[in-house]
């Protein structure tokens, strides 16, 4: 049983980031920096339940899409003439161990097939069930450098490509990423850093009732998970229809030209490095505005998730103190 | 006959350290407590009290399982067991440690010696309750909950406030002062016990345990413990949770039917001690104390080696305290100095099979990770598949091969990795007021700052000491974050006289330190000198000291040393001592100037890279 989501004490931020996401998978996921101990994992484990479908190729173990990219059995299969069938999945979130080998996140030889029938077959590795779906990686400034080279190759190609054990095969790898760090513990590379289209920031609760808010929902969930889960599915329920409401109206929300200067605007006072601040910055504004039900970007939707795409992105050199940076984002913020 | 009895102490019977029993059962009543970590100096009592906590769980029916130093990834988390499936043509797989702890207790002692990235596994698994298996094609998960009983002397190793923060309870134990007390621990010790056997505390465990599901928490308790942590400005939400279950676990031990703020009260110190912001306690004057009486004694230690080679006649010009002109007494702070990119600075390879991660050298590399670079004949960790399948392949007719494949021992062929692998480096900083002389200090940590640039593209863990007037000390302890490495280089002050001796003993003293934690650690230390020695710790001549550390320092194994000399060479005043002290060492020798690369591309980069740090280093300084 896993602690519901809307029964997560404020955190409103992090939520935030984690709902656009799943509105607007193309933001391209979320880094969830914070103190220890203030429902980081738990918040993405318990976003689970509230993911849509999605369509996907029946019966192909990359979940690939109608639309494609295929992966290289899904090729063959239409090659010879195989018709596309269509299947609903539920969207998953897949974690990533720390522990985790080279083998297990790109795949590799079918050990069994291989010893039974001398056949070489591709076992799908992390990547494959990662792809359309989350990919969770708690703690992520602690995870290997040489893993983490590999999640930047597919994630910046949207491709993975095996080439080992003498195998060579190709899968579609689009993922959502989402990681949690704790920053007094090491930081994460800013090449990596970039891959999270936004990142959000939890702290802990100062106030005295929401603190002895969270201790009771704690305990009642202890207690008796299954009744705190019903006391919440209404809750849950409504924000899963919300979330629904909101990527099927996505691509109606009006983007003006106002709309666009002003992101251009904050992102060129910044002075920062590519562009992906900036498609970003809009396409969570985009989300946002879905997500509260509105037609048109307002200047507030900016100005909401704005520090969101841009807060992880200030600093481009290693040793810079980007004090005077978020200064500036927040008089930008303002005069717009 | 007396004779000294082997750990078969009941838990009952332990003298004394209260604190330390009710955690234990505290824990053993209520899982959700988040298990005990007992810190105290050697030979209090830490691993005795687990080992008599152990039969308590047996009886329990509760699983104990140790986790040993030398654990490896495989063995904690379970993975599969190659050459058996090899043998069997289907997957064989082994259970993890973490597993077989279900529903028990996980136990670690010197928790603080232990490699952090088995550390992070073990509280992942634990903060997940099950253990997510994803290694060489295999996916399975299984239920691991457990309560982790750790121990550490903290006069060993510092431990991360991180995984601190993981425990429930903290439990300090100290070695009693009563004379009464200690005799009665000799005794025990020395005699079969006949006294009271457990049999009474696990009743009222048993009875505890089966008590706490009837009792709740009454929401004014809740508000009551979250004015306590609010008040000790605690950091995150897990202290909360845990002082609510720990305050339950222990109403129902003292057989309250509802849980009282006197309950809050008592367990509160168990469970906030280490959450408390260092910060605000500055140390005792016990531990002062303590502090001191350490150095001395290591200093008299010092002495008495200096004093066995004391007749060497120094070569070099007397410099003692007629160097301490006022002008260097005088303490500055200098900006930090233009960087440039680091010339390439090879360093040899070594033959050790490690578990390694970083950038600088390339090392062969034990258990999982790194690079497959070769198939070996030799036995290894990981089987390399396809190698073995095409060792197999010509002898299947001849071994009659009918359904599926027949593998040998012989056809075994194993996995040769390689990786690089990060150093520790040891920045050794000359802060005297001779660096001040001409503003040598700011070229100095404009060369620090490059070196610490190039540290963190290779993921080197990096320290710092800083040695000037009368002592050295370690202003940065080894860390991976190069940003606190940065705000301390900024800080860095220049006066006062060169004890460079004591800037090597206390090198020596903190790669003893690491060695122990993590022996296969490769040390880079840079000293950034100009050599002028002129404060001794002992009577000697200061450069004889110096010669004599610098021979102690060479004969440890896996360290390379780097001799940045900061002198500046004009024609007149020149005595090139850096230059002698990287002959004693065996070091590689630069001048700060000879440390920049002179690849054209990388300076181009470099520019292009710098500029917006450099003015922000200028506008700061302004400032």
């Amino acid at each position: 049983m896993i602690f519901p989501f809307t029964a997560i004490v404020d955190q409103e931020e992090m939520k935030l980031g984690l709902i656009l996401n799943v509105i607007d998978p193309s933001i391209g996921g979320v880094l969830i920096m914070g103190e220890k101990g203030t429902a980081k994992s738990t918040a993405v484990r318990a976003l689970a339940d509230l993911l849509p479908d999605i369509e996907t190729v029946k019966g192909c173990r990359f979940n690939c899409a109608i639309e494609g990219p295929f992966c290289s059995d899904c090729l063959e299969k239409f090659q010879d003439g195989g018709l596309i069938e269509k299947e609903k999945k539920k969207m998953r979130v897949v974690e990533l161990p720390l522990g985790v080998t080279e083998d297990r996140v790109v795949g590799a030889l079918d050990i069994e097939m291989a010893i039974k029938k001398g056949e070489r077959h591709f076992e799908p590795g992390i990547l494959a069930d990662a792809n359309r779906n989350f990919l969770y990686i708690d703690e992520v400034n602690l995870l290997e450098d040489h893993i983490v080279d590999l999640l930047l190759d597919s994630a910046a190609m949207g491709i993975n490509t095996v080439e080992r054990e003498g195998i060579s095969f190709v899968h579609p790898a689009r993922f959502i990423l989402v990681g949690t760090m704790n920053p007094e513990e090491g930081e994460l590379r800013p090449q990596l850093l970039d891959r999270f289209g936004v990142c959000v920031q939890v702290n802990s609760l100062r106030e005295k009732d929401l603190r002895v808010e969270v201790l009771k929902r704690r305990s009642e969930f202890d207690d008796d998970p299954e009744r705190f889960y019903q006391k919440w599915e209404i809750e849950q329920q409504s924000l899963a229809k919300k979330i629904v409401n909101a990527k099927r109206n996505l691509k109606n929300v009006i983007i003006s030209d106002e709309t666009l200067f002003k992101v251009v605007e904050i992102t060129s006072e910044l002075d920062l490095d590519g562009h992906r601040a900036d498609i970003i910055m809009l396409k969570a504004a985009r989300a946002y505005s879905a997500y509260s039900g509105k037609e048109e970007i307002t200047r507030e939707d900016i100005k909401t998730v704005a520090p969101f795409a841009l807060r992880h992105r200030l600093k481009r050199l290693p040793f810079e103190d980007i004090s005077t940076e978020t200064e500036k984002l927040h008089a930008t913020l303002e005069r717009i | 006959m007396q004779h000294l009895k082997e750990y078969k102490i009941n838990f009952s019977d332990f003298v004394s350290q209260e604190n330390a029993k009710l955690a234990l059962v505290l824990n053993a009543i209520e899982p959700a407590c988040g298990g005990v970590l007992i810190t105290g100096k050697k030979g209090t009592g830490k691993s005795t009290i687990l080992k008599a906590f152990m039969d308590i769980a047996r009886f329990l029916h509760l699983p104990f399982v140790e986790v040993p130093m030398n654990v490896t990834e495989e063995a904690l988390l379970g993975g599969i067991d190659i050459e058996e499936t090899l043998k069997q043509g289907r997957r064989i797989y082994q259970r993890g440690l973490l597993c077989r702890a279900n529903e028990g207790f996980l136990v670690i002692e010197d928790i603080n010696i232990f490699p952090n990235d088995i550390l992070s596994l073990i509280f992942e698994v634990q903060s997940r309750g099950e253990n997510i298996i994803e290694r060489e094609g295999i996916a399975l998960k299984e239920p691991a909950k457990f309560v982790i009983l750790a121990t550490m002397n903290p006069e060993e190793a510092d431990f991360s406030p991180h995984f601190l923060d993981r425990f429930g309870m903290c439990v300090i134990m100290d070695e009693i002062k009563e004379k009464e007390k200690r005799e009665e621990i000799i005794k025990l010790n020395l005699q079969d016990s006949k006294k009271d056997d457990d049999t009474g505390i696990i009743k009222i465990i048993l009875r505890a345990r089966d008590f706490i599901k009837k009792i709740k928490v009454p929401d004014e308790i809740k508000e009551y413990i979250t004015e306590l942590t609010l008040k000790e400005a605690i950091l995150g939400h897990r202290a909360d949770v845990f002082l609510m279950y720990a305050s339950k676990a222990y109403a129902v031990y003292v057989e309250d039917k509802e849980v009282r703020r006197e309950h809050v009260d008592e367990v509160a110190p168990l469970v906030l001690i280490h959450r408390k912001r260092l910060i605000e306690n500055p140390p005792t004057e016990e531990q002062k104390e303590d502090k001191e009486r350490e150095r001395n004694s290591e200093e008299r230690e010092n002495k008495e080696e200096n004093e066995k080679k004391n007749t060497l006649s120094s070569q070099f010009p007397e410099q003692g305290n007629s160097q301490g002109r006022p002008s260097s007494e005088k303490e500055e702070v200098f900006p930090v100095g233009e960087s440039f990119n680091i010339k390439r600075i090879l360093l040899k390879r070594d033959r050790i099979l490690r578990e390694a991660f970083g950038k600088r050298t390339k090392t062969k590399i034990k258990g999982r990770g790194g690079r497959f670079v070769r198939s070996l004949i030799q036995k290894r960790d990981d089987i390399a598949i396809s190698a073995t399948v095409r060792a197999a392949a010509p002898f299947q007719s001849l071994r009659g091969r009918k359904d599926h494949l027949i593998i040998k021992e012989q056809d075994l062929r194993y996995k040769g990795k390689e990786r690089k692998m990060r150093h520790t480096v040891i920045f050794l900083v000359d802060g005297s007021g001779s660096m001040g002389v001409g503003q040598r200090m700011i070229a100095t940590k404009g060369a620090i700052l490059s070196l610490l640039v190039d540290c963190y593209q290779k993921r080197d863990k990096v320290a710092m000491i800083l040695f000037r007037r009368d002592r050295a000390e370690i202003i940065l302890p080894p860390t991976s974050s190069h940003e606190l490495a940065m705000k301390r280089l900024n800080e860095i002050p220049t006066g006062g006289r060169t004890p460079l001796s004591a800037g090597f003993l206390e090198t020596y003293k903190l790669i003893k330190r690491l060695a122990l934690k993590e022996p296969q650690n490769r040390f880079l230390i840079v000293i950034l000198t100009d050599g002028k020695a002129n404060c001794s710790i002992s009577d000697k001549n200061p450069y004889e000291e110096v010669r004599d550390l610098c021979s102690i320092l060479k004969g440890y194994p896996l360290i390379d040393f780097i001799v940045v000399d900061t002198e500046k060479k004009d024609k007149f005043m020149r005595m090139d001592l850096a230059k002698k002290i990287a002959e004693w060492l065996g070091a590689k020798y630069f001048q700060i100037e000879d440390l920049e690369s002179e690849n054209l591309v990388n300076i181009v980069n470099l520019n292009r890279c710098f500029t917006g740090l450099l003015n922000k280093n200028s506008m700061h300084n302004n400032t």
